[in-house]
């Protein structure tokens, strides 16, 4: 008897064995050195001395890295911009076409276009933006406007927003516009039609329905999208690794791609992890400010 | 007044998507070009269609394709195993510690990926997991059981309580509860798993560029940038490749599209 109970009160921890292991290993244990390690000058290897604040005092001072900071909140405000504005307009729009058929149609065709990889886009964008070979320049050409065609990528005037701009209108990038899309399509179409009749019943016109009862009917899919703009674009890594490496110059060097040139190509791996620290607190800071701040405006409606 | 504000907003609409899809046309007519047309004519159909260009792609695709489903699978597998085994720890039973041991599992979400890169990366080092498909297939797949922990969670605390008390009365022993009545349940919850974790895994661009080297183990987002372009076929080849590495998900995409749609909008509480 007395087995079977010690048992009992073991079993549900049985089943979280599992899950911990794997996340004690690769989670838990690599963060607790991610913050350790930001106290070290560290290779990786065989140099390993603890040197104090040295590498927040170094970060702090580090040029390259506040400007890529700077460039990370530029990327930021565009991100939040797009996510509030195109896939908003267009599931309103589609939402308008009354044909369910249609908007099946249409939503499955944007979707369609969210699970090619998103290195494939990265690198079809790649070919439409090259500065000889590449789509855009040639169309530009062949409708008389060489004026405005440029080397997109390889300009440090233009490289951040031509990086910015893959996959416009960006309802193929699920991190994108392609989930806030679906989301804010999906919130549209349960909003209950009894709601919509008493507002044509009222005389209300297109915009005031939309204000009045579309946009707060969708407001926490809205917020949840702007919140993980926020969050991501402080993260970009891909298309700028792949696309620009940071360059021409310094002209698109963000966060992620600076920690990873520190780490992996200078082997400052204990500077790298100060780093991470840094961008690790900044994103905590920016989630609470952004969970305070939507919560006010919800009480404020 | 109102008509024209409806055939405006169906051609703006027509636009947009024109915008999204005409991308995605260039890349499938262009794969069967030759690299001459490809400069001059982008934008027509190809004069002639020279398959022979994905021929020469898969030579260089199959292979990264191939190691990136053996390690999509088991991501997969291990998420499934592990955070239906948690998810039904928390609802199931009640027991000491049980929300700090939740909230230690949610904390994680809110830790950047990209902050964990060195220690994980030094960690697959010590393990001897370096270049090594249990490298690439574990600290992925840690990522993903926290998301799919919560997500199998709330499905599961919507299960009626007395379908438990009835199993108790039978006598049945808790793997059989999970196995018989818990996962045939949590089915449209699973699959959603099952395509979030499969597109992450798939996609994944950072970890397999820092976890391996070489072509044993390449990933084929990593091959895709590595494509080498030959002198007469150009960019042919390489958008053959983008094209072929594309349709394992575009076939399951037809599959089961609306489990397509579920999996990408809930991975929206991954943030």
């Amino acid at each position: 008897m007395k087995k079977k109970l010690t048992f009992r009160t073991f079993k549900p921890y049985l089943f979280l064995v599992p899950i911990f292991v794997l996340l004690i290993v690769f989670k838990y244990v690599p963060f607790g050195m991610a913050i350790v390690k930001s106290f070290f000058n560290w290779n990786g290897a065989n140099l390993n001395e603890f040197i104090g604040l040295d590498n927040f005092i170094e970060a702090f001072q580090d040029e390259m890295f506040l400007e890529s900071i700077v460039r990370a909140f530029i990327v930021m405000v565009v991100q939040v911009l797009i996510v509030i504005s195109i896939p908003l307009i267009t599931a309103e729009l589609l939402y308008a076409v009354r044909s369910k058929r249609m908007q099946y149609i249409t939503r499955t065709a944007i979707t369609f276009t969210m699970v090619v990889p998103t290195v494939v886009v990265i690198l079809l964008w790649q070919w439409l933006l090259n500065g000889d070979t590449g789509v855009i320049n040639n169309f530009l050409n062949s409708v008389g406007l060489s004026s405005l065609a440029s080397p997109w990528l390889g300009s440090a005037k233009t490289a951040l927003g031509s990086v910015l701009a893959v996959g416009f209108p960006w309802l193929g990038m699920v991190s994108l516009g392609g989930m806030p899309f679906l989301l804010y399509f999906g919130a549209l179409q349960s909003i209950p039609g009894d709601l919509f009749e008493a507002a044509d019943l009222d005389g209300v016109t297109l915009f005031q329905r939309i204000r009045m009862i579309d946009l707060p009917m969708i407001a926490s899919q809205i917020k949840l999208m702007v919140t993980l703009a926020i969050i991501n674009s402080l993260q970009i890594f891909d298309a700028v690794y792949i696309l620009t490496k940071g360059g021409p110059g310094t002209s698109t060097m963000v966060p992620a791609v600076y920690m990873y040139e520190q780490g992996f190509s200078y082997r400052r791996m204990g500077y790298c992890s100060a780093l991470g620290t840094i961008l690790f607190l900044l994103i905590m800071l920016l989630t609470i400010f952004n969970n305070k701040f939507l919560k006010n405006t919800e009480t404020m409606d | 007044m109102k008509k024209t504000a409806s055939v405006l907003g169906r051609v703006l609409l027509g636009f947009i998507v024109f915008l999204t899809l005409i991308p995605f046309f260039l890349l499938l007519s262009n794969s069967f070009k030759w690299s001459e047309e490809i400069v001059k004519y982008p934008f027509a159909l190809p004069a002639e269609w020279h398959f022979t260009n994905y021929a020469k792609a898969a030579v260089q695709v199959i292979r990264p394709m191939c190691n990136t489903f053996i390690v999509t699978f088991f991501v997969i597998l291990i998420v499934l195993v592990v955070s239906t085994l948690a998810a039904y720890a928390f609802v199931r039973f009640q027991f000491w510690g049980s929300t700090f041991l939740y909230l230690a599992i949610m904390a994680l979400l809110m830790i950047p990926g990209f902050v964990l890169l060195i220690p994980q990366f030094i960690q697959i080092t010590n393990l001897h997991m370096y270049n090594t498909y249990l490298g690439l297939i574990l600290p992925p797949a840690a990522a993903s059981s926290a998301t799919a922990t919560f997500l199998l969670k709330t499905s599961m605390e919507g299960l009626s309580k007395s379908l438990f008390e009835a199993a108790d009365m039978e006598g049945a022993g808790e793997l059989q509860i999970l196995a018989k009545i818990v996962v045939p349940l949590s089915k449209p919850t699973l699959s959603t798993v099952i395509i979030m974790t499969g597109l992450a895994a798939w996609n994944n661009y950072l970890w397999p560029l820092v976890s391996t080297t070489g072509e044993g183990t390449q990933q084929i987002a990593v091959a895709l940038t590595k494509l080498v372009r030959s002198m007469v076929e150009g960019n042919g080849v390489m958008f053959a490749g983008y094209v072929t590495a594309s349709l394992p998900l575009i076939i399951l995409f037809c599959c089961a599209s609306k489990s397509f749609v579920a999996g990408l909008t809930q991975g929206a509480v991954k943030g």
